[in-house]
This record gives C-alpha cells, structure tokens and sequence, in this order.
C-alpha cells in the first residue's frame, strides 16, 4: 500500500462493461507527511474518497480483492482514508 | 519474506469491509543487525501480531493476501511473524 492524495476525478463514458458504475479517481502519490511524489495513479474508489482525501491505495493484482473490484479489469484502488499517522520509532537514517 | 521494523502506525477509520479490524503499520526493512535496507512500506496486521518497536517478518505482493483467514483482502504487504530473536 502507499499514501496517495485524491488531486482529481477521472470521467468517461465509454468504458469496459466491468468498469461501469465505478468511480475513478486521480491520485498522486504522497510520502507519510502528505508531501507530493512523483508517481500519479488512476484508482477505483472503494471508500467514497472526495477530492483532497488522504488515502491508501493499493495496487497489483491485490487491488482486484474488494466487493466493489471484483472480477473489474483494474490494477489500484483506494482501500483506506487515513486519519492520522504516527511514527513512534523512526531510526533517522531513511 | 523479509525482515522488518514497526517504525509507526497507519489510522484508518473508513476502509474496505475486507480490512474491518486490521491494523496497519509503517515498517521499516531491515537487515538482521537492524540496519535501514530499503524504503519504508505500509503493512497491514491481519492476526494482530505487531506493536511500535517489534522486529517482525512481513510478505509482500498478492501473497500478502493469503495472511488473512479470508484470503481475500487488497493489501501489498502483511506482517505474519512476530521475530523473538535472530540467531
């Protein structure tokens, strides 16, 4: 899973029919502080996101493994909203 | 398999139902002296096995999955050995 924020909605109307009712979001991908990285990715929402959101996403074959993914021709979806993230035992050398 | 620490914790109240009661933590991989050798990941923790601090062995990719009972969850990553020690 890696942090991502929802920048933006992606809409289409012509779509693989396993597609069809799923909302899909544009997400950047963000490290533990909610900074900007340079990867973006387009993910079904699973958790009703909105724009803005700080979220998990989770990618690869792994992001088929929800009710609203199933058997969906897809490769990320957003699985969490993050509320807060703690470090308790940061090493300082990363 | 690799090796890794709990350097914090992931809060998520709204997730998928397939997550319901599973903690998630940020690992840190690391060697068996404890030594940084990758970048930090977020991990989930079906069986509820890890705290901050705790060394711990964790699976990546869709093997990930097979962690929880269901064999049915979207994760990357999951702790499934809590480590006592390494000899």
């Amino acid at each position: 899973m890696i942090f991502a924020r929802v920048i933006g909605t992606v809409v289409s109307s012509q779509k693989d029919p396993n597609l069809s009712g799923k909302k899909l979001l544009l997400c950047r991908e963000v490290d533990h502080e909610g900074k900007p990285l340079k990867s973006y990715h387009v993910a079904v929402d699973a958790v009703q996101a909105g724009e803005g959101s700080f979220v998990l996403l989770s990618y690869g074959s792994s992001a088929r493994m929800t009710e609203e993914t199933k058997n969906a021709p897809i490769d990320a979806v957003i699985m969490a909203i993050v509320d807060d993230v703690q470090i308790t035992h940061w090493s300082g050398d990363e | 398999m690799k090796l890794g620490r709990v350097v914090g914790v992931v809060w998520a109240s709204r997730k998928v139902k397939e997550m319901d009661g599973c903690r998630m933590y940020i690992l840190q991989p690391v060697s068996s002296e404890g030594v940084s050798t990758e970048l930090p990941l977020v991990a989930a923790d079906p069986k509820g096995l890890a705290a901050p601090g705790d060394t711990v062995v964790y699976v990546t990719s869709t093997d990930a999955t097979q962690a929880f009972d269901s064999g049915y969850a979207p994760v990357n990553a999951s702790i499934v050995e809590l480590v006592d020690g390494i000899s």
